[in-house]
């Protein structure tokens, strides 16, 4: 069994940069002035759409758009009246841009310390064929490059920066994932991202605080906006000799280092498997987009009628299939996930001859595949008999209709292919355990292009200059000063930043040299448990506190008790 | 490469920008390193889009964006490779199938196919139709499609005599062997042109089918595949002789709808779904599996090719004028005094115009120049025998045009001057119907103009394909039925 737990990330050579998208705060989207807020009730309308791939500037089409255009996702929308126009239903060119929310961006710069600020703002075009959004691409334009934050004294930099409006939000799939809902609500909000330089992080602490760093500094600039949902982060991953594998929708930073780990190993376990391939001299002309119809060799009955059993020869890959790259998943499945995410069959309908053993990791699974327990020692005989394949060699198994099961094994073939060259470059997607599983080849700079329907942008350059003077404490600044000063922790700077108070502690402990853990105490555990008997809190503030001080000093009472009688009276409750 | 030998052109730029860069030896394509106090920034010099302001370098950088840096004095350029791109389209074998019919494709501009210019920064014509054929290879399994471009114009740009052009272009795709012919056309002006060659054509014998996009074809979510697949099963398998507008017909892509050409008209500025019937039903719908449905009754079915003629002569001295609160006679009278010989006036209500106009109109009338009244509503008949108005008017000469749209009337008196000046002639030609311009009765389905607040709307709106088709790329489409 793998264990991550054990790994180094010093010895693996590991690297990690974050990518931050957060919602900025703003009174409509970015490119239309529908309300950038989210919907939970039923739709008022719904429409679908098919999308395909185009042309690049430089005059070439990218890989990943076409892996998802292979899909032929039906695409259906969930629109609501007042979050949704005919821009969200890509049925009208743009409105002018937010210019607020833009600048916004630009202030968030000057807290990031980027040197290299864009005066003219060009928007560009980011393709997305999943659906996610309408017009089959993403309007993103870089606001600035070059900054850094500071993370448990390291210096990491902020690759870059950029203002782009947020994609909509999946519901479900349907039909082997081939059929997507999507809710629109979400689409057009104005997001800032935050790119750092995935060479800066060795290790998953400083990552985790990273995140952590880059999250309050949005909210204490009163850029980003607050509540459930607003952040995402997707982390880039590369080991030495592996390469950089983007982690998708991490939104809990309490599973980075689960994940991180797990991804490690994957990698590292993917450079193994390179190598063993390569000791058994391995050529990539030895995988052949040959598919063999082998429904025969199942008993009748057995097979459903209308579909059909195909197998590939994978030579010399005896052992390595089975080779476990996660916890609990082996590389045949990592394999498998790719191509059913691509053809729409199902991973169930997948096998691969190392599945044989007593110890593969699918027999634990409270469902078997279908395949598992059919196969038996003569059938394999029989089938490596008809392939012409010896001991050292592996196949692979799938059902389904003809056409969809050569599409899944042709992934297949290619993607051991690339087996001999280690870790690809990929976007996955986290899995609750950790795991993560394909999602889509990295996106190339091929998909960007210039959006011809929005004019360039100039840039009132002395605003953006004047925002220097707008930025405040950085987080960093303020953790130490809140171990040196107060004898206070980061996680307590933290909370009272998550509880909007960290202003009106700052004004209590400085200005009217109050004790910093009586403070901390009250603005967070004290106005907490009032707030958990109905209590409305928001009217406190820093003249109600001081005066609830001077009179329990005066009265010799806790704080504590005071509170309680003192708002005992003027329960207001709320909901 | 020596600097002798070095050619750099700087595209675009303009001004002391453009100058620094001859004199430097950069030009587009050249990659470039920019360093301006702390920034740095490297990439590939892009032409620059005419409306950027002129002191400001355009590059591409690593991460694909594009960035626009202010070039002042302190600034340091420095060539540090080459890279030109070449926007060209990869290539496609066609082959020919026996069993699959033979269509023409003619091009003449548009967002049918388009692609990016730098120099204004827009969308533009493509070089050839043959863009769209590489985007859409489905088309390969329903029919053996000729790409033919015979223009390069924004539809905004069109004129009378480019539809004498395409009309003859046409004929001789039927000559040559095609059973339908589809022209790609931008939406603007679409509905004109389809008036147009719905009079010229005599005896038509097969579908001329007019399609186009209203998201251009380099985005992912355009339109444009999906119509002229759709254009395409009708111009080769539909039993239909008229000239039609194939276009979407809700905001989905699902269905298209088949519109008769003398009918039809773009009624939104931008949405997929900007064409529709007027006064009237769609002809018919082709859905998500390509199945054709015949909504009307007098649909024109397909004959002897051989007996299918041109009539284009034409007149285009020909001008549109709207009635409205406080217009001056003047302007009619000016349109006389310039040499005009036609007018069409949208009139107001049923058709009126101010009191005002009554002797321009009686000048009209003495000059022998027909004034063809439709309705300013677009919806409904003319009628100038209610009111006292439309009365004066009748007894002014004016012709009642009925419920022909403004572009078929303008398009129709045209065509009806090409052919003669006499004024009862002309009136004759107008007020007969010759292929469905005018009808002779108007069904409430016709006006269903709903607003959105009706009971029940959501229905409507809330229902999704009840037959939904998946589509694979490039893989055997099942062909559909006749």
């Amino acid at each position: 069994m793998l264990n991550p737990e054990t790994i180094s990330f010093e010895a693996l050579g590991f690297r990690a940069g974050l990518e931050v998208h957060h919602q900025i705060k703003s009174t409509r989207k970015l490119f239309c002035h529908c309300k950038p807020n989210l919907r939970r009730d039923s739709p008022d309308y719904l429409f679908e759409r098919k999308f395909r791939p185009v042309l690049g500037e430089m005059g070439d089409f990218d890989e990943g758009m076409l892996i998802e255009y292979e899909k032929g996702y039906r695409v259906i929308y969930h629109a609501y009246t007042e979050q949704v126009c005919l821009y969200e239903q890509d049925e009208q060119p743009p409105f002018w841009p937010d210019m607020e929310a833009i600048y916004s961006g630009y202030e968030l710069a000057q807290w990031l310390n980027c040197s290299a600020l864009v005066d003219v703002g060009i928007v560009a075009r980011k393709q997305y064929l999943d659906g996610s959004i309408t017009t089959g691409f993403q309007r993103t334009m870089i606001v600035a490059r070059d900054g850094w934050v500071e993370v448990n004294n390291k210096k990491i930099r902020i690759s870059n920066l950029t203002v782009e409006e947020d994609a909509a939000r999946k519901i479900k799939t349907e039909n082997s994932g081939r059929t997507v809902y999507y809710n629109l609500d979400r689409l057009g909000i104005p997001l800032v991202e935050v790119i750092t330089d995935h060479r800066d992080c060795t290790n998953v602490t400083d990552l985790r605080k990273l995140a952590e760093i880059i999250g309050l500094t949005l909210r204490i600039s009163g850029i980003g906006m607050t509540g459930i949902g607003s952040v995402r982060q997707d982390v880039n991953i590369s080991i030495q000799k592996g390469d950089r594998v983007e982690i998708k929708g991490v939104q809990d930073l309490s599973q980075f280092e689960n994940m991180t780990r797990r991804e490690a190993v994957r990698q590292d376990m993917l450079i193994k498997i390179a190598q063993m391939l390569r000791e058994r001299k391995l050529t990539k002309a030895e995988l052949e987009h040959t598919y063999y119809d082998i429904t025969e060799e199942f008993t009748s009955g057995l097979i459903p009628e209308g579909l059909s059993v195909m197998a590939i020869r994978i030579p010399k890959f005896a052992g390595i299939l089975g080779l476990e790259i996660q916890p609990g998943k082996d590389f045949g499945q990592d394999v498998f996930e790719k191509a059913s995410l691509i053809s729409g069959i199902l991973t169930q309908h997948m096998f691969h001859s190392d599945e044989l053993s007593n110890d593969a990791q699918r027999r634990k699974l409270s469902s078997l595949p279908f395949f598992m327990p059919l196969m038996h020692e003569s059938l394999d005989k029989n089938i490596r008999k008809l392939l012409n394949l010896s001991n050292r060699d592996a196949y692979c198994i799938a059902l389904g209709k003809n056409t969809w099961i050569i599409h899944a094994l042709k992934k297949i073939i290619e993607r051991l292919k690339y087996a001999l060259d280690g870790v690809p470059q990929e976007t996955r997607r986290l899995l609750p355990d950790g795991n993560s599983e394909f999602l889509r080849v990295i996106h190339g700079k091929d998909r960007l292009y210039p959006d011809t329907d929005t004019p360039a942008l100039e840039l009132d350059l002395r605003k953006i200059e004047s925002f220097k003077g707008k930025v405040g404490k950085r987080p960093w600044d303020l953790e130490q000063e809140f171990q040196q000063k107060y004898n206070l922790s980061f996680s307590h700077l933290q909370s009272l930043v998550h509880e909007n108070r960290l202003e009106d502690f700052l004004i209590l402990v400085n200005n009217y040299n109050q004790k910093p853990t009586i403070i901390y105490s009250f603005l967070v555990e004290t106005l907490k448990s009032l707030r958990r008997k109905g209590v409305n809190t928001s009217h406190i503030g820093v003249k109600e506190i001081m005066e609830i001080l001077q009179q329990a000093a005066l009265n010799k009472l806790s704080v504590y008790d005071l509170v309680q009688e003192k708002y005992h009276h003027k329960q207001e409750v709320y909901f | 490469m020596n600097a002798a030998e070095k050619k750099r052109d700087p595209t675009g730029y303009k001004g002391d920008l453009r100058e620094r860069l001859i004199r430097e030896k950069i030009g587009v394509w050249s990659i470039v390193r920019l360093e301006r106090g702390h920034s740095i920034y490297e990439g590939v010099v892009l032409p620059r889009s005419e409306h950027t302001a002129e002191d400001y370098l355009v590059i591409k950088v690593d991460t694909g964006y594009n960035i626009g840096v202010k070039i002042t004095q302190e600034c340091k350029i420095t060539e540090i490779g080459f890279q030109k791109g070449d926007y060209h389209l990869p290539q496609i074998a066609v082959k020919t199938r026996k069993e699959l019919p033979n269509i023409s494709l003619l091009g003449t501009g548009g967002t049918v196919a388009s692609r990016l210019d730098y120099r204004t920064g827009s969308v533009l014509p493509a070089f050839t139709p043959e863009e769209l054929f590489s985007a859409v290879p489905e088309l390969m399994n329903i029919c053996n499609l000729s790409p033919k471009k015979i223009y390069s114009i924004l539809s905004e740009n069109f004129k009378p005599e480019y539809w004498v052009k395409t009309a003859e272009a046409i004929l001789d795709e039927f000559h040559n062997g095609a059973v339908g012919v589809i022209v790609g056309h931008g939406t603007d002006t679409m509905a004109f042109t389809a008036s147009a060659l719905s009079f010229f054509f005599k005896q038509l014998a097969a579908p001329i089918v007019i399609v186009g996009s209203q998201r251009s074809s380099d985005r992912p979510s355009s339109d444009g595949p999906m119509n002229i697949i759709n254009a395409s099963t009708i111009a080769g398998y539909a039993d239909l002789a008229e000239v039609v507008v194939c276009m979407h017909g809700n905001t989905s892509d699902t269905y298209n709808l088949i519109h008769r050409g003398t009918r039809v008209r773009k009624m939104h500025s931008s949405r997929r779904d900007a064409f529709k019937t007027i006064s009237d039903i769609p002809l018919g719908m082709i859905d998500s599996k390509r199945n054709i449905t015949f909504f009307k009754n007098d649909v024109k079915h397909r004959n002897n090719i051989q007996d299918t003629y041109l009539d284009t002569k034409i007149d285009p001295k020909v001008a549109i004028l709207n009635s409205y609160p406080g217009c001056n006679p003047d302007i009619l009278n000016s349109i006389i005094d310039i040499g005009y010989h036609g007018v069409v006036i949208l009139g107001t209500g049923l058709g009126h115009v101010p009191s005002d106009f009554f002797p321009a109109l009686e000048r009209a009338q003495e000059e022998e120049i027909p004034v063809c009244i439709v309705v300013d509503p677009l919806f409904g008949f003319t009628n100038l025998r209610v009111y006292e108005t439309g009365r004066d008017m009748l007894a002014l000469g004016v012709i009642e045009g009925a419920n022909m749209l403004p572009s078929a009337a303008y398009a129709k008196m045209i065509w009806s001057l090409g052919h003669t000046r006499n004024i009862k002639e002309v009136k004759e030609i107008l007020t007969t119907n010759i292929a469905g311009e005018i009808t002779d009765r108007e069904v409430n389905s016709g006006y269903l103009v709903l607003q959105g607040i009706e009971e029940n709307i959501g229905k409507i709106t809330n229902t999704l394909d009840p037959k939904p088709r998946e589509h694979y790329w490039g893989e055997q489409v099942e062909k559909s039925e006749k």
